[in-house]
């Protein structure tokens, strides 16, 4: 066996059987443990019980096995049946937009619209340091002048809002890495529109009331700066 | 691998390391019972994942069995509650006390009787390369891929496991 003892001293003194070995076993730690720690082996029995599970792990299959997988796989197909369903049901993509929606109106319904009022993105992006895992790209934009940013809570996870204006028109610009990557999105709801797009890893919601072509300008003019 | 191959392969790798498989679960679980529940169970997780098995020699099959062995340990542990990180104590332990003389101690007959007990004080990544160092004789190398750390951790966790048990047993001896 071609293995490194736990003490290379003994193994060399034992080879050339030197007399020096039995006072170095008993000033050596690794010696120590390996002559005196208790070394527990396996109780009777052990074996035993791991030869039988082994066994009925590959013996052939019973009849009344055979009804039970049965079974299973028709309950199986009844619940992706179910699922996928309720799936097509809740597309993931509407119920964020739900969300982003009711946060954009909340926004602007009290007095929280922003956390950290700046038109300066070196104030604003350093804000949320030790807020998010993640550092939003807070950008600015010649026509869309940066009005501020705050946290808030979306879709089960902290996000940036990072707040834009046009005009009086408020634009309220979400973003969170991504946890999948959809295909853009327009959306109209309530006479307010968003826009979704991913891009380096991250989700991007912008919403407000503003006309429409306006806010894709928006989407098209942050995604190129 | 058709049935009959796999337990004829698992027969000549992995079961001969029965005794190897509870020592290690016995040292780290520190009772008899729990590791004879968890070295069977280790053996079923082992048998059922042996497709995934690409060692060519029975001291293969002796690390990687081991390496399930443990990790089937680490999560009980943790499912128990118990802390099994040793990094923060490593650290406080760093600044330690001048090491008593080694020889002395092993010499003597009150801190050898407390070996057990001093072994079984260790944190359990401490006492696990222990363990696997000076009972089971495995390489640094061997070692580093059971416990998933580097070879310089295996090493460093080595030298401040045997620190702490020559401190243990120093603290033991009869004067």
């Amino acid at each position: 066996m071609n293995r490194e003892t736990p003490c290379e001293t003994a193994r060399i003194l034992r080879e050339n059987n030197d007399p020096a070995l039995e006072e170095h076993l008993r000033s050596c730690l690794s010696c120590v443990i390996n002559l005196n720690a208790p070394y527990y082996e396996a109780p009777a029995g052990l074996e035993t019980k791991i030869r039988e599970r082994l066994r009925s792990e590959t013996a052939p299959l019973s009849r009344w096995r055979w009804i039970a997988i049965a079974a299973s796989v028709l309950l199986a197909a009844s619940i992706v049946g179910n699922v996928s369903l309720l799936i097509t049901r809740t597309d993931p993509r509407q119920l964020v937009a739900d969300e982003v929606l009711s946060a954009h109106i909340r926004s602007l319904a009290g007095t929280h619209l922003l956390d950290v009022p700046s038109s300066d993105q070196h104030t604003v992006k350093p804000w949320f340091n030790g807020k998010l895992d993640f550092s939003p790209p807070v950008k600015f934009l010649a026509d869309f002048p940066l009005l501020g940013g705050r946290l808030e809570y979306l879709a089960g996870h902290p996000v940036a809002a990072l707040v834009y204006g046009r005009n009086k028109h408020v634009i309220n610009l979400f973003l969170w890495p991504a946890t999948m990557s959809g295909p853009n999105a327009a959306v109209t709801r309530n006479g307010y529109h968003l826009q979704s797009w991913s891009a380096n890893g991250m989700s991007f919601w912008a919403v407000s009331d503003l006309d429409e072509t306006e806010l894709r300008r928006f989407a098209a003019i942050y995604k190129q700066t | 691998m058709n049935p009959a191959r796999k337990r004829a392969h698992f027969e000549q790798m992995v079961m001969p390391h029965l005794n190897a498989a509870y020592n290690l679960a016995h040292w780290l679980t520190r009772n008899s019972h729990d590791a004879d529940d968890l070295v069977q169970e280790a053996y079923l997780k082992a048998f059922r994942s042996f497709e995934t098995f690409q060692g060519h020699d029975s001291d293969d099959g002796r690390a990687w069995l081991l390496a399930v062995v443990r990790n089937t340990c680490f999560t009980w542990l943790r499912r128990k509650g118990e802390h099994t990180a040793a990094e923060f104590d490593e650290q406080l332990h760093s600044m330690a006390q001048p090491t008593p003389n080694v020889e002395a101690t092993l010499l003597n007959r009150a801190a050898l009787a407390s070996l057990r007990n001093c072994l079984e004080a260790l944190p359990l990544e401490f006492r696990e390369a222990i363990v696997l160092r000076e009972l089971e004789e495995l390489s640094y190398r061997e070692i580093s891929g059971i416990a998933r750390v580097p070879v310089g951790t295996v090493m460093s966790r080595l030298a401040r496991a045997r620190k702490r048990l020559q401190e243990c047993l120093a603290g033991a001896m009869d004067r």
